[in-house]
C-alpha cells in the first residue's frame, strides 16, 4: 500500500533548521513568540495557543531521563543492538525520544537521571543523543 | 432504533498464518465471503462497507472503501474508511444504520504477503523523522511506558509473565491459532524467552502474522431472520491522545488511556465490569492486559497484575479473557486485528467456541490499541434478548 509522503512527510521548511543545526551539533527546539512555550516535535503552528509565529532557538541540551529502555532486537539494519533509547525531558520544558549513549560503565541511567546532549552519526546524518553526567551532586 | 438494536451478524476469519502466499486484498477478500455465508447473506445484501482498501487496483486518487463497490459489483450507499477497523469501524457502521444510510455493513481487512523475516515488521517501523532514526519500534514505545510502570510496581513483572503465559497457552491449545500446539508455557519460560525490548522478552509481545478478518452488522430486526443468535452492540467508547508513535507516549497520560471511552461504553450498556463474562482485550503485550484491567475498572491503579492472578484470565478463570489466544498466540493482523476481537466476542456470545467456550457468556469487551499507541477503543457486546 503506497503512503502519500505529502502526508506523512513533514511540511516543507518546517524541520529543515532543526536537522541543519544538528549537522553543526547544536540543538534546538521551535518557542512560540506569542505565549513561550518550548514544543517538540515541530509543528506548523504552537499546539498550545496556535500561534504560527515560533521559531528555532538553542537548547542548554540539558534535562531528565523521563523513561529509558535497552534495545535487544534490531529495528531494521543498520542497528548494532543492544542500544539504549529514551525519552528526555529538557529543562527548557520540551521533551524527545534519542539514543542514550556513554555514561557510567554504559548503565541504562535511572528515571530522573540527569543527562546532556551529545551526537552520534548513522548514514551520514548528525544525530542528537543523551549521555548521564557521570557526576553526582 | 436504539444502539442494542445494531447487530453482528456474521463473523469470518480466515486461516491465521505466520506467512500466507496470498496478498491483503485476496485475504479480505476471503474473510468477507465467510462473514456473508456466515451470516447467511449474499454480497449484494450489503449496501455499506468498512474496509479501506488493502489494494492493489484502487482508485488512482484516493484508494478507501469506495472500491470495493467494483469489486463486489454492487452500489454502496454508505462507506466508511476508519483506521484502524474493530470497534471504530463497527461504530460507523452502527452510525450509518441509525442515521439510515445503510442497513447492512460488511467490515472486513487484514494483511498478507507483506511480512519479511528476520526484522521486525514494516508497520511496526514508524516512519517520522524523530522516530526513525532511533529505532523506536512501535513494542519500544510501548516498553518506555512499561519501564516507567515496573520502576513504580516491581512486583508486576512477574505477573506479567504469568499473563502472557496464561493466554499463550490457551492459544496452544486453539487449532486454528498461528501458535497451535506450541505450548503450554510457563512464567518462567517467558522471562527466560530472548529480550527484544525491555522489560519485554518475545513470549510477552504479540505476534506479527496474517490472515484476514470481517464481521457483518446489520440491524436487531433483520438479525432475527438470519442464521445465528444475533449478538447486539451494548455500548462503545473511543479516545484518541495524540499521533501515534511520533512524540513518545507519557506514562502519567496513557496508562489509563480507555478509562473515558469505558465509562461511556459501561454507561451506555447500563452495566459495570462485573457484569462481564469475557475480554478480548488487546494483547500487544503482557502488560497492556493488566493495563486495561485498571483502565476499565476491574481494579485499582497498579492492581492490574494481582487482579489478573487472583480473578483467573484463563479459561477455568472468573474473567477468561483473549479466549482464542489473543493477539499473543492467535494472531495479529494489523489493522485488521481489532476485528480478530469482535469475531472472537460474537462466537463466544453465541456459544461456538467448542472447548474454548465460556461457558453462558452473555457480556463480552471486545478492545483496539493501548497505551503505547495513544489511542484506544472498546465495545460492549451482548446476547440479543
Amino acid at each position: 500500500m503506497g503512503v502519500d509522503a505529502a502526508l506523512t512527510g513533514p511540511a516543507a521548511g518546517l524541520t529543515d533548521a532543526f536537522w541543519a543545526a544538528a549537522g553543526r551539533r547544536e540543538l534546538v527546539r521551535p518557542v512560540c513568540r506569542d505565549c513561550g512555550r518550548s514544543f517538540f516535535t515541530p509543528q506548523i503552528a504552537c499546539p498550545g495557543c496556535l500561534s504560527e509565529n515560533w521559531a528555532y532557538e538553542p537548547s542548554t541540551g540539558r534535562g531528565r531521563v523521563y523513561s529509558a529502555t535497552v534495545v535487544h532486537k534490531p529495528p531494521s539494519p543498520g542497528f548494532v543492538v543492544p542500544f539504549r533509547l529514551g525519552i528526555v525531558d529538557l529543562d527548557e520544558g520540551w521533551s524527545m525520544l534519542a539514543e542514550l549513549v556513554g555514561g557510567p560503565d554504559g548503565r541504562l541511567p535511572a528515571i530522573d537521571a540527569p543527562v546532556r546532549v551529545t551526537w552520534t552519526e548513522r548514514d551520514g546524518r548528525v544525530l542528537p543523543a543523551f549521555t548521564e553526567d557521570g557526576v553526582t551532586s | 432504533m436504539r444502539l442494542d438494536e445494531i447487530a453482528i451478524v456474521g463473523v469470518g476469519v480466515t486461516p491465521q498464518l505466520k506467512r500466507s502466499d496470498r496478498n491483503s486484498l485476496q485475504v479480505a477478500l476471503d474473510a468477507a465471503k465467510l462473514a456473508l455465508a456466515d451470516a447467511g447473506l449474499a454480497h449484494t445484501d450489503v449496501d455499506g462497507i468498512a474496509a479501506r482498501w488493502p489494494g492493489p487496483g484502487g482508485t488512482v486518487l484516493a484508494p478507501g472503501s469506495a472500491d470495493w463497490s467494483t469489486l463486489l459489483g454492487i452500489p454502496l450507499g454508505w462507506i466508511g474508511d476508519s483506521y484502524p477497523q474493530g470497534i471504530p469501524a463497527l461504530v460507523d457502521a452502527a452510525g450509518a444504520i441509525l442515521t439510515g444510510q445503510a442497513t447492512t455493513v460488511l467490515i472486513t481487512g487484514g494483511q498478507a504477503g507483506v511480512l519479511g523475516g528476520g526484522r521486525v515488521a514494516a508497520y511496526t517501523q514508524p516512519g517520522n523523522e524523530f522516530v526513525e532514526p532511533f529505532g523506536a519500534f512501535t513494542a519500544a514505545h510501548f516498553a518506555l511506558v512499561a519501564q516507567r510502570h515496573l520502576a513504580r510496581y516491581p512486583h508486576a513483572r512477574q505477573g506479567m509473565a504469568e499473563i502472557a503465559a496464561t493466554i499463550r497457552t490457551v492459544g496452544s491449545a486453539n487449532p486454528d491459532a498461528v501458535m497451535a500446539g506450541r505450548g503450554p508455557y510457563t512464567a518462567q519460560d517467558v522471562l527466560d524467552a530472548p529480550p527484544v525490548v525491555d522489560p519485554f522478552t518475545l513470549l510477552d509481545l504479540c505476534l506479527a502474522s496474517e490472515g484476514g478478518a470481517a464481521v457483518v452488522v446489520t440491524t436487531l430486526e433483520r438479525a432475527r431472520d438470519l442464521p445465528h443468535p444475533p449478538v447486539v452492540l451494548l455500548g462503545a467508547g473511543m479516545e484518541w491522545m495524540r499521533q501515534q508513535y511520533v512524540d513518545p507516549a507519557r506514562y502519567e497520560q496513557v496508562w489509563d488511556i480507555g478509562a473515558v471511552a469505558a465509562r461511556k461504553a459501561f454507561a451506555q450498556a447500563g452495566i459495570g465490569p462485573s457484569d462481564v463474562d469475557t475480554a478480548q482485550l488487546y494483547d500487544v503485550n503482557s502488560l497492556e492486559v493488566a493495563r486495561q484491567f485498571e483502565a476499565l475498572g476491574f481494579c485499582g491503579p497498579g492492581e492490574g497484575t494481582d487482579f489478573a492472578l487472583a480473578t483467573g484470565i484463563g479459561l477455568d478463570g472468573k474473567l477468561p479473557t483473549c479466549t482464542d489466544g489473543g493477539l499473543l498466540a492467535f494472531s495479529h493482523i494489523g489493522w485488521g486485528a481489532p476485528t480478530l476481537k469482535l469475531a472472537e466476542a460474537v462466537r463466544q456470545l453465541r456459544g461456538q467456541c467448542g472447548d474454548r467456550q465460556v461457558a453462558g457468556a452473555e457480556v463480552a469487551i471486545a478492545a483496539g490499541a493501548g497505551s503505547g499507541a495513544q489511542y484506544y477503543n472498546l465495545a460492549l457486546l451482548g446476547r440479543a434478548r
